[in-house]
């Protein structure tokens, strides 16, 4: 797939000192696809986009856009992507429409053919009607909307999305990767960075787990969950647990891997039924205040325990439980 | 292309922020109606009258021919109400508030002029009269400069001729009458500008001393602002995103720098335009010298601030430290306060500074009437104060 992938990153590595941000970093994305990098804050998914927008040089490695070598020719990358940073990267001061005219100019958009962008744009992101708005005027999602229209005008053959949906509330949530689904739908290839496990299942087409810089696996949902060798995933949430529990559980054959995060127990196992009686007993032997118990099958957050022995679930931030992500047509 | 757009992008962002318009313009035409109007009002100074003594000395004519020259020189100029007077009469004059100063033209002056020897002119000052002891004071500097500067010429000229013979005492004396022709002559013309101040000045406001020293102060701290921005732009992302276009950072840096230089060239412009508006105050009669002065001195403040910026690590160093530097440059280059009141030694240190030359320029524009030339070496000193500050800028913002 190496010659007709649109991002081509092979054994990318970038170094501050004695620490690897990013470490040996492989991974293509071919044409059309949403490629997401999945994984903890810290994990190397920030700089990884970095490198490829040519904002962060590698110590090692390479990568190319579209066949362009992002260290070569860093301005013909350039032309060909759109980043949407984490962080709103806009003039609060001036409007949307203010603001869209300012960075379609820097990405080169002639100006014949700005206004018409502009309004498809701000009709796409639903702002056509606080077009003339300031943006310090604006709610934190819509303000989110508008940091994506700004990625999109100088219409990029790769989008990269850089964690779009951190701190956000679940309906502008649910309508940023709606917009992700029907931008990709249009052919628009996307590199998504999340740390939230639904959002990756629910938009991706392939994703790469990183942790601690490195890129632990790449494949399809399927592809990742059919690797942990578990049939089912116990979470259990209950007060007084300690780790000498994740350690009895490892003991046990029927147990693929085990973590504990604070209050959260997350099991995968290879027959899980049977585990749940002699679970129960030992909790509440252990004087262990048992909330609930959920059975469920395995997911990314199994994978990501089966890779790397820790909880990816950050419980503040992701969606809740059951709340549907998006609407995938 | 896209370098100005990054500019007018900052023009425009700046323009529309209420805080930097308090800044730019009411601030600095507050302040000057205020201090303006605690030291002497509105009302304008009509004359500014001072006597000139001459040394007794042993009647060799050069002492009474700079004297009576310089005498007939300053009397054309329609504010100078001067007159001739002893050293005894001068004193009692100026220290009873009759006079605002008193120019005491020092015995030995001929030698000093021709031979390089020591010598001093005084300038007696009433502290009452600041702003008028002041214009007398910044005539006879350039008096002095100028007599420097001829003087260094005849002796050149003397050793050339002794070299073939010894001159006789005619010729020295009709060299000397020569030289100090020359040196008049220079020193009237093009420097002071005569026929201007004939014609145009007829009364000089006291706001027209501290509007351009308040509108270089305020110039410094909108331009502070401003390119506290390129550390905004970083913290904000949107420098990262810039990165992320096809935009280079020297585009980059060539916006911000010409953003900058823009808002304080439209502020000083503005704040001179103000200045005849609301206060009266004439700039002069070469409106060219005026322009040039404010654009060079809108150079001078916007590189010295991006310069600030470029040192300072974050946004909020910037403002701890050009705050600093703006105020300490401000005090000893005489925006706060009058220069020529310091000690010899203080103002000497003034001169160090990028206020005090920005002033000086305006302060010529507007009390000596001076043209181009009359300004020339302040344009030089702010110039190259501005293409200093402007590379050390572009050198260290290119490394980050």
């Amino acid at each position: 797939m190496r010659g007709d992938a649109i991002i081509d990153a092979e054994r990318l590595t970038k170094r501050y000192g004695e620490i690897v941000a990013v470490d040996s970093v492989s991974f293509e994305v071919p044409e059309g696809e949403i490629f997401g990098l999945l994984g903890p804050n810290g994990a190397g998914k920030t700089t990884t986009i970095g490198i490829l927008s040519c904002l962060v040089t590698p110590t090692a490695g390479s990568a190319r856009i579209c066949g362009i070598d992002v260290t070569k020719d860093s301005l013909g990358v350039r032309s060909k992507i759109g980043v949407v940073p984490q962080e709103i990267a806009l003039y609060p001061t001036l409007s949307a429409r203010d603001n869209l005219v300012f960075w379609g100019r820097m990405y080169g958009v002639p100006d014949h053919a700005l206004k018409q962008r502009i309004e498809e744009i701000l009709e796409t992101v639903e702002l056509s009607d606080r077009a003339d708005s300031r943006i310090d005027t604006f709610s934190g999602g819509m303000k989110r909307r508008v940091n994506i229209a700004a990625g999109l005008l100088h219409r990029p053959s790769v989008l990269f999305l850089d964690e779009p949906t951190v701190g956000i509330d679940p309906q502008t949530r649910r309508s940023i990767l709606e917009l992700v689904v029907e931008l990709n739908d249009h052919g628009l290839t996307v590199l998504y960075t999340t740390h939230y496990l639904e959002e990756a299942e629910f938009l991706c087409n392939r994703i790469g787990i990183m942790d601690e810089g490195k890129m632990l696996a790449i494949g399809t949902k399927e592809e990742l969950t059919a690797t942990i060798g578990a049939t089912g995933v116990i979470a259990v949430s209950a007060d007084g647990m300690d780790e000498s529990i994740v350690g009895w559980l490892r003991s046990l054959d029927a147990v693929a891997d085990a973590a504990l995060v604070e209050s959260e127990l997350t099991i995968n196992v290879i027959a899980g039924p049977n585990l749940l009686p002699a679970l129960v007993e030992k909790l509440t032997s252990s004087g262990a205040a048992v909330h609930s118990v959920d059975v469920t099958v395995p997911n990314l957050e199994s994978v990501f325990l089966h890779l790397t022995g820790k909880s990816l679930r950050d419980r503040d931030g992701s969606p809740a439980e059951g709340e549907p992500v998006g609407k995938k047509t | 292309m896209k370098a100005l757009r990054i500019a007018l992008k900052d023009l425009r962002i700046r323009l529309r922020d209420r805080n930097t318009l308090i800044l730019m313009l009411l601030l600095p035409v507050g302040l000057t109606a205020v201090i303006g109007f605690a030291f002497g009002g509105d009302a304008g100074i009509s004359a500014v009258e001072f006597l000139l003594v001459s040394p007794e000395e042993d009647g060799f004519p050069a002492g009474d021919f700079l004297t009576g020259a310089a005498a007939n020189f300053l009397s054309q100029i329609e504010i100078f109400d001067v007159e001739v007077a002893t050293r005894e009469e001068a004193t009692r004059a100026v220290s009873e508030g009759e006079k605002s100063a008193a120019i005491l033209v020092p015995e030995g002056l001929r030698e000093a002029i021709l031979e390089g020897t020591p010598a001093e002119v005084v300038v007696l000052r009433d502290p009452a009269s600041d702003i008028k002891a002041g214009i007398v004071q910044s005539v006879v500097e350039r008096f002095v400069t100028y007599a420097s500067a001829g003087g260094i010429v005849g002796r050149a000229i003397f050793e050339t001729l002794e070299e073939e013979r010894p001159l006789t005492d005619g010729e020295r004396w009709q060299l000397t009458g020569w030289m100090l022709r020359w040196m008049y002559d220079r020193y009237r013309e093009p420097a002071i500008g005569i026929q201007a101040a004939d014609t145009e000045v007829e009364d000089v406001n006291v706001h027209a001393y501290f509007a351009p020293s308040f509108a270089v102060l305020f110039l410094l701290f909108t331009m502070l602002g401003s390119a506290k921005s390129i550390h905004e732009e970083r913290e904000s992302g949107t420098y990262d995103r810039l990165m992320t276009a096809p935009v280079s950072r020297a585009t980059f840096i060539g916006g911000k720098l010409t953003g900058s230089y823009l808002l304080a060239a439209v502020q000083m412009l503005i704040l001179i335009l103000l200045g005849s508006i609301v206060f009266g105050i004439r700039w002069g009669s070469h409106p060219g010298a005026v322009v040039v002065m404010a654009l060079v001195t809108a150079a001078g403040a916007s590189s010295l601030a991006v310069l600030i910026a470029s040192i300072a690590r974050t946004g909020s160093q910037v403002d701890n430290v050009g705050t600093a530097v703006i105020l300490v440059m401000s005090l000893l280059g005489g925006s706060m306060w009058p220069v020529e009141q310091a000690p010899a030694a203080f103002q000497n240190i003034a001169r160090f500074t990028f206020n005090y030359w920005a002033h000086s320029g305006f302060k010529k524009l507007v009390f000596l009437d001076a043209g181009l030339a009359g300004i020339a070496q302040e344009i030089a000193i702010v110039g190259a104060m501005s293409i200093v500050f402007f590379a050390l800028s572009v050198r260290l913002l290119s490394r980050r």
